[in-house]
């Protein structure tokens, strides 16, 4: 597993910078802890869904046309 | 022939408020009670526990007994409306009423008033129901508690010190309470099912595109749905009836049939195949709800119905994916009004939308392609089994205002990822389930179990949720409020 960088207030702040997003004085520090356990575990999904085991597979998000009358055609 | 006042019946309000759904509108139907009478009783009953519940934002005093008075006069003149004629209905407060305020629980939209109904505010209001009031939620639906900052914190009819879990917080105890027939609620993540379980009442969330999200404030476009909360599995299927089926306005609703949902509620669960998927569905529970559910699937077994262990080798995952899906597309929804206005917001809400946006694209994607496997998966076991049950959520109702949860040996565990152990799964693959009332913990508080079933096929789930409680009487015992 690789190493991972400690998600501090300071990185939180920066991240939000990149996103546009103004974060008032103190709210990094109230989001850090949390950020860091769902990254955590969404590189853990990550990781998990890259093998190749699951290449084939497409996220649910696409469009789907199952018939033609799903389609109202 | 004029419907009789309640009072010439000899009826008390209580005993009105008692009647089921069904019970009330053949009762209006034969003309034996009139829908003023109906809609006086549940008035008088906000007036008398919504200080203690806060379950409303908004009440339509006037209105509905404007309404119930036009509804009366229709009866007599022998219009019958439909199957909800005169019955008061709650509506979540994230539903949109032409021409009176939804907030969505929240300061932003507090002075909204749409120009629209929603779906299923129509389909109900055309079915016959008469609005009784917006009940209460978690701010925009975002999270499980219905503690809003701005709308005062949901309490539980069981137990007041006691939190009615969410997002439908307000849908849950407004129906656990009597003071509506049955009430609809949202459910993105479990907020149908959540509270349903844990106010001891019934709830479907229906299969992704069964019912229209139009009007709709969304949470997450992927995974919102629309559904009602009742006390009796009838009177869920008597609802689900007035608001499923394809919605022009809504492009992500099926053209898939339509059935009647109480056809099947009286044919038993002999011979139906139960799944239950070992090492996760009686996994990491209060020792109540493990026991209340085994009790529960024992009953069905009496019934006749078979249970059988069904492996999904890729269960495991499913909370990181909802809370990842979970927490970017609000987040991309709420883009604007965080810029703008983020300390509107309660700050619960404010942090996850603020972490919505700090999430990698690559999460969100592989938690969508997640979904595809976790799908395939339950889709391929439904060739084994006709449903799944397990527990709606492995703990009883906390303490209003607790973030944090002990579910076994002592360890404290976030709220929000633990109440969704096992209604993201429904969440993430699109399929419809049902919560059934299934126990009470040593203090009182309700358990409930949640029935999973195949894409489109809620007319088992009512089946097997009607047989149970044919079968028990957890539905009909009342909190003491």
């Amino acid at each position: 597993m690789a190493s991972r960088k400690e998600v501090t207030p300071a990185l939180v702040g920066a991240l939000a910078e990149y996103a546009e997003l103004p974060l008032a004085p103190g709210r990094a520090e109230v989001i850090t802890s949390m950020l860091e356990t769902w990254i955590r575990d969404a590189n853990e999904l990550s990781r998990k869904m890259s093998s190749a085991k699951y290449w084939e597979l497409a996220p649910a998000t696409i469009f789907s046309h199952p018939n033609e009358a799903e389609e109202g055609n | 022939m004029k419907p009789k006042k309640a009072t010439e019946m000899g009826k008390a309000t209580r005993e009105l408020l008692e009647l089921s759904l069904a019970q009330a509108a053949r009762l209006v139907k034969s003309k034996e009670i009139s829908p003023v009478d109906l809609v006086d009783a549940s008035l008088e009953r906000i007036k008398s526990v919504d200080g203690r519940l806060s379950a409303y934002i908004t009440i339509f005093e006037e209105e509905a007994r404007k309404v119930a008075k036009a509804a009366e006069m229709m009866i007599v003149a022998g219009h019958d409306l439909g199957p909800l004629h005169g019955v008061p209905i709650g509506l979540k407060d994230n539903l949109a009423v032409k021409g009176f305020r939804t907030t969505a629980g929240s300061k932003v939209l507090k002075d909204w008033v749409p120009d629209h109904d929603a779906t299923v505010t129509e389909r109900l209001r055309r079915a016959g129901a008469i609005f009784v009031g917006k009940l209460n939620m978690h701010e925009f639906a975002w999270g499980g508690t219905s503690e809003n900052p701005h709308y005062g914190a949901v309490r539980n009819p069981w137990n007041t010190e006691r939190f009615p879990a969410g997002s439908s917080g307000g849908s849950g105890a407004a129906v656990a309470a009597r003071t509506c027939y049955g009430a609809i609620g949202t459910d993105t993540g479990g907020s149908i099912r959540l509270p349903s379980a844990i106010n001891g009442v019934v709830g479907i969330r229906p299969t992704y595109g069964r019912v229209s999200n139009y009007g709709i404030i969304p949470l997450a476009w992927s995974m919102d749905t629309a559904g009602p909360m009742t006390r009796t599995v009838e009177d869920c299927a008597i609802m689900f009836n007035a608001i499923a089926g394809h919605d022009p306005k809504d492009p992500s609703t099926s053209r898939a049939p339509v059935v009647d949902y109480t056809e099947d509620l009286n044919r038993g669960v002999r011979g139906l195949r139960i799944g239950v998927v070992p090492g996760y569905f009686f996994h990491h529970l209060q020792p109540p709800v493990h026991n209340a559910v085994k009790g529960g699937l024992k009953t069905l077994e009496g019934l006749g119905a078979a249970v059988v262990d069904v492996n999904i080798e890729n269960i495991h995952g499913n909370i990181s994916a909802q809370l990842t899906i979970e927490a970017a597309e609000p987040s991309a929804y709420h883009q604007r009004w965080l810029r703008e206005q983020p300390e509107s917001y309660g700050g619960d809400v404010r942090s996850l939308l603020e972490i919505g946006e700090l999430l990698l694209a690559t999460h969100y994607l592989q938690a969508q392609r997640y979904r595809t496997l976790l799908r395939r998966e339950f889709l391929e076991a439904f060739r084994k089994v006709d449903v799944f049950i397990c527990p709606t959520l492995p703990f009883t109702a906390t303490k209003v205002g607790e973030m944090k949860v002990v579910i076994e040996n002592g360890v404290e565990e976030n709220m929000l990822s633990a109440i969704m152990q096992f209604t993201g799964v429904p969440s993430l693959t699109g399929l419809p389930s049902l919560n059934v009332p299934c126990g009470f913990d040593q203090e009182g508080l309700p358990v409930g179990m949640q029935i999973i079933g195949k894409p489109f096929d809620e007319a088992t789930l009512f089946r097997i949720g009607a047989a149970f409680q044919s079968a028990t009487d957890f539905h009909k015992r009342a909190p003491n409020i």
